[in-house]
């Protein structure tokens, strides 16, 4: 004898929801607040008690010294400290950009995983020439390009997907005040900087620091 | 600032975690392990996540460790889920006896037909109909196109409308 009903209720009205046991919950719930609690910012590769010193008010103080020091010696510009930290100016111009990038309708100007497409079209727009690879084998899709603005000049954007986040690869002419390489933490964000063929990249994303090193081996390689 | 956002965004979905464990390992302690481990690893990658994205980015880390600790890959039938281990669900008294025989008896078999589908389709049909993930969740969740997952579900639905065709008449489950 059968009887008509629907699969979906059948498999839920078969199958047990397992609750999670007292103790496990409470560990998580332990586990969650030393984290909440640490504030830190995840996703860095850089160990818990490094990332406080750089975020501490003592570090912020000590490089308002630093700065105020090379200021008092008549240097012009705001130089490199330390290893090599880009400027707090442009890396916020970076992070602002790859923020606005994902708001609705602003990632891509020309949208396409297609490398064939996306690379004639920055021929068209700039007289830059990033290299637009397809990297979906590796696990960072080619999303699409755009151009965008940055430390006051146009400059090749190239969105790459990383699971469900996005990578904003940023490309310019490297000028002669050119940043040194590396890899940064700033406002939860991270950013990887290289230099190539007289291009300046800078990687730009909220996925792990490991994933976006990761996407520069990939991407020079 | 980020006070309490670990146990706000992830931790509603601690149960929809054991449960896919449950159904991936087979059995409570690999499960809670399993989950134990996730957690660890949502910690440590907490920072990559955005709040909208949370069950789906959970269950992924749930499902990654259940697939490499455990080894749930391998051929069905070795300790996959033991739904059989599990009492039957409470029925509604007011039931008449023998609807509720008969109920318990198109329960039984449900477990069995979902007990042989590959573990792919059984999976899918889990964060599917239990878990009530969509197919772009599901797609995220299992690290396949949606495409795939359409398909699976397709596959998987059709297999139990076969194997349940003598006690159910589940329609047109294409």
């Amino acid at each position: 004898m059968t009887q008509r009903m629907d699969l979906g209720d059948a498999v839920r009205d078969a199958l047990p929801v397992y609750e999670a046991s007292p103790a496990l919950r409470a560990w998580a719930i332990e586990e969650g607040r030393k984290l909440d609690g640490e504030a830190t910012p995840e996703g860095s590769s850089m160990n818990r008690a490094r990332a406080r010193f750089w975020r501490s008010p003592q570090w912020r103080v000590a490089a308002g010294l630093i700065i105020a020091a090379f200021a008092g010696w008549g240097v012009g510009s705001l130089r490199p400290i330390s290893n090599g930290s880009p400027s707090d100016r442009l890396t916020s111009e970076l992070i602002d950009a790859h923020v606005r990038s994902l708001l609705p309708g602003h990632l891509m100007d020309v949208v396409s995983s297609d490398r064939h497409t996306v690379k004639p079209w920055f021929a068209g727009k700039t007289d830059l020439a990033p290299a637009v690879l397809d990297l979906s084998d590796q696990g960072f899709p080619l999303l699409g390009g755009r151009l965008d603005y940055i430390d006051g000049h146009s400059v090749a954007a190239l969105a790459y997907g990383r699971r469900l986040h996005t990578i904003n690869l940023f490309v310019w002419r490297s000028g002669q005040d050119e940043r040194s390489n590396g890899s940064f933490a700033v406002r939860g964000y991270n950013l990887v900087h290289w230099t190539k063929g007289g291009l300046s990249y800078w990687a730009v994303s909220d996925v792990a620091l490991s994933d976006l090193e990761a996407f520069r081996e990939t991407y020079t390689k | 600032m980020m006070q309490g956002r670990f146990e706000r965004v992830v931790l509603p979905h601690l149960s929809g975690a054991f449960t896919l464990a449950m159904y991936l390992t087979g059995n409570r302690a690999d499960a809670e392990d399993a989950v134990q481990e996730a957690i660890l690893r949502a910690v440590r990658y907490f920072g990559t996540l955005r709040d909208e994205d949370a069950r789906a980015w959970f269950l992924t880390i749930v499902r990654r460790v259940c697939f490499t600790a455990y080894r749930t890959d391998r051929p069905r039938g070795t300790d996959m889920i033991s739904i059989e281990a599990v009492p039957l669900q409470l029925v509604d008294h007011h039931e008449q006896p023998d609807t509720t025989a008969e109920r318990l008896q198109v329960q039984q078999r449900v477990r069995d037909a979902i007990d042989q589908l590959p573990p792919l389709l059984r999976e899918a049909i889990v964060l599917r109909e239990l878990q009530s993930c969509s197919y772009t969740e599901i797609a995220t969740i299992t690290e396949v196109p949606v495409g795939t997952v359409m398909s699976r579900l397709s596959r998987a639905r059709a297999r139990l409308a076969d194997l349940l065709r003598d006690v159910a008449d589940f329609g047109d489950v294409a």
